[in-house]
């Protein structure tokens, strides 16, 4: 052990202290009121198998279930024959007219322009939609 | 072997709710521990305080003891982090206390010509190099149970007890300096 070990050995021992009994008996109460939590916690083996024998059967359950409920909504093998046709669906053209802006005129002017064109082709369509439906 | 076979048993009947097995168990370290706790506390009341507490928490959660491990070391731990719980607490710098007439490590420690080593350690050395220093010189604990009870890696442990170590060394040797200057006029 060289000098300092020694030496701070020596002065940890100076260090004068002890344990009262005051303090002893307040420990000794804290301790007497007290239980140490159990190392040993309620086993959960029997009960984590059963609820996966639970889980899994009603899983089981619930899966067959739903496969009957399905069987059962769905259409026999005669209904797709007496089914009509459906007419075939039209789908409808629009005719998209453009213009190319020539901007030559001020920019406000165009912007009018393009606005009344934009009605014009709304209201076109509106009524290409409403012809057909 | 005989006090390792005690200690288990003891362990063991204390862990069953035996109040009376972990005093004994704990007696041999109560000093000890209080000593420490004293160093690291504003007042006397505090470390009793920490005392307390320290036991009591060991004895509640003496279940998550690993036998791996000394005894004296998971205490150590338990004790560690009360002090520090309790110093945030208190948010009190000890440094401040190494000055002042209520420390109660400066009032532990008998008079005497030369400052006590471990004043001058809690004045230049951070919590935790000092209770590695504490647990090493002290309580004799190796580089491994330091780092166990400090939560610290065993590099870290090392380097930090080499550079307390070093910072100590020129304390005592500046007191030892000084000395022999006084002695010869």
């Amino acid at each position: 052990m060289d000098k300092l070990a020694k030496q701070l050995r020596n002065d940890a021992h100076r260090i004068e202290c002890s344990v009262s009994e005051e303090l002893d008996d307040r420990i000794r109460a804290s301790l007497e009121g007290i239980q140490p939590e159990s190392v040993q916690r309620p086993r959960r083996e029997s009960k984590s198998f059963s609820f996966w024998w639970a889980s899994s059967l009603t899983g089981v359950a619930a899966a067959i279930a739903v496969i009957a409920f399905i069987n059962l909504q769905a259409p026999g093998p005669g209904s797709v024959a007496t089914e009509s046709n459906p007419q075939p669906l039209v789908i409808p053209t629009v005719q998209w007219r453009t213009e190319t802006a020539v901007f030559t005129s001020p920019l406000e002017q165009e912007l009018e322009d393009l606005q009344a064109d934009l009605k014009k082709a709304e209201e076109a369509v509106k009524q290409d939609i409403d012809r057909l439906f | 072997m005989n006090d390792v076979t005690n200690e288990a048993a003891l362990i063991d009947a204390a862990r069953n709710g035996s109040a009376a097995a972990f005093t004994d168990l704990v007696g041999a370290y109560r000093e000890g521990l209080l000593r420490f706790l004293l160093t690291r506390s504003s007042s006397f009341a505090d470390a009793e305080d920490a005392l307390q507490d320290t036991l009591i928490n060991a004895y509640r959660y003496l279940h998550s003891y690993d036998a791996r491990w000394r005894f004296s070391t998971w205490l150590y731990r338990i004790a560690i982090n009360n002090a520090a719980r309790q110093k945030t607490i208190d948010t009190v710098e000890l440094g401040d206390l190494s000055d002042g007439g209520d420390d109660p490590l400066r009032q532990c420690i008998e008079a005497s010509e030369r400052e006590n080593l471990w004043l001058s350690a809690r004045r230049s050395l951070t919590d935790e190099v000092y209770a590695a220093m504490w647990l090493r010189y002290v309580e004799d604990m190796s580089i491994n149970d330091i780092s166990a009870a400090l939560e610290r890696s065993v590099s870290w442990t090392k380097v930090n007890l080499m550079r307390g170590r070093k910072t100590l060394n020129a304390e005592f040797n500046k007191v030892a300096t000084d000395e022999k200057s006084k002695a010869y006029g």
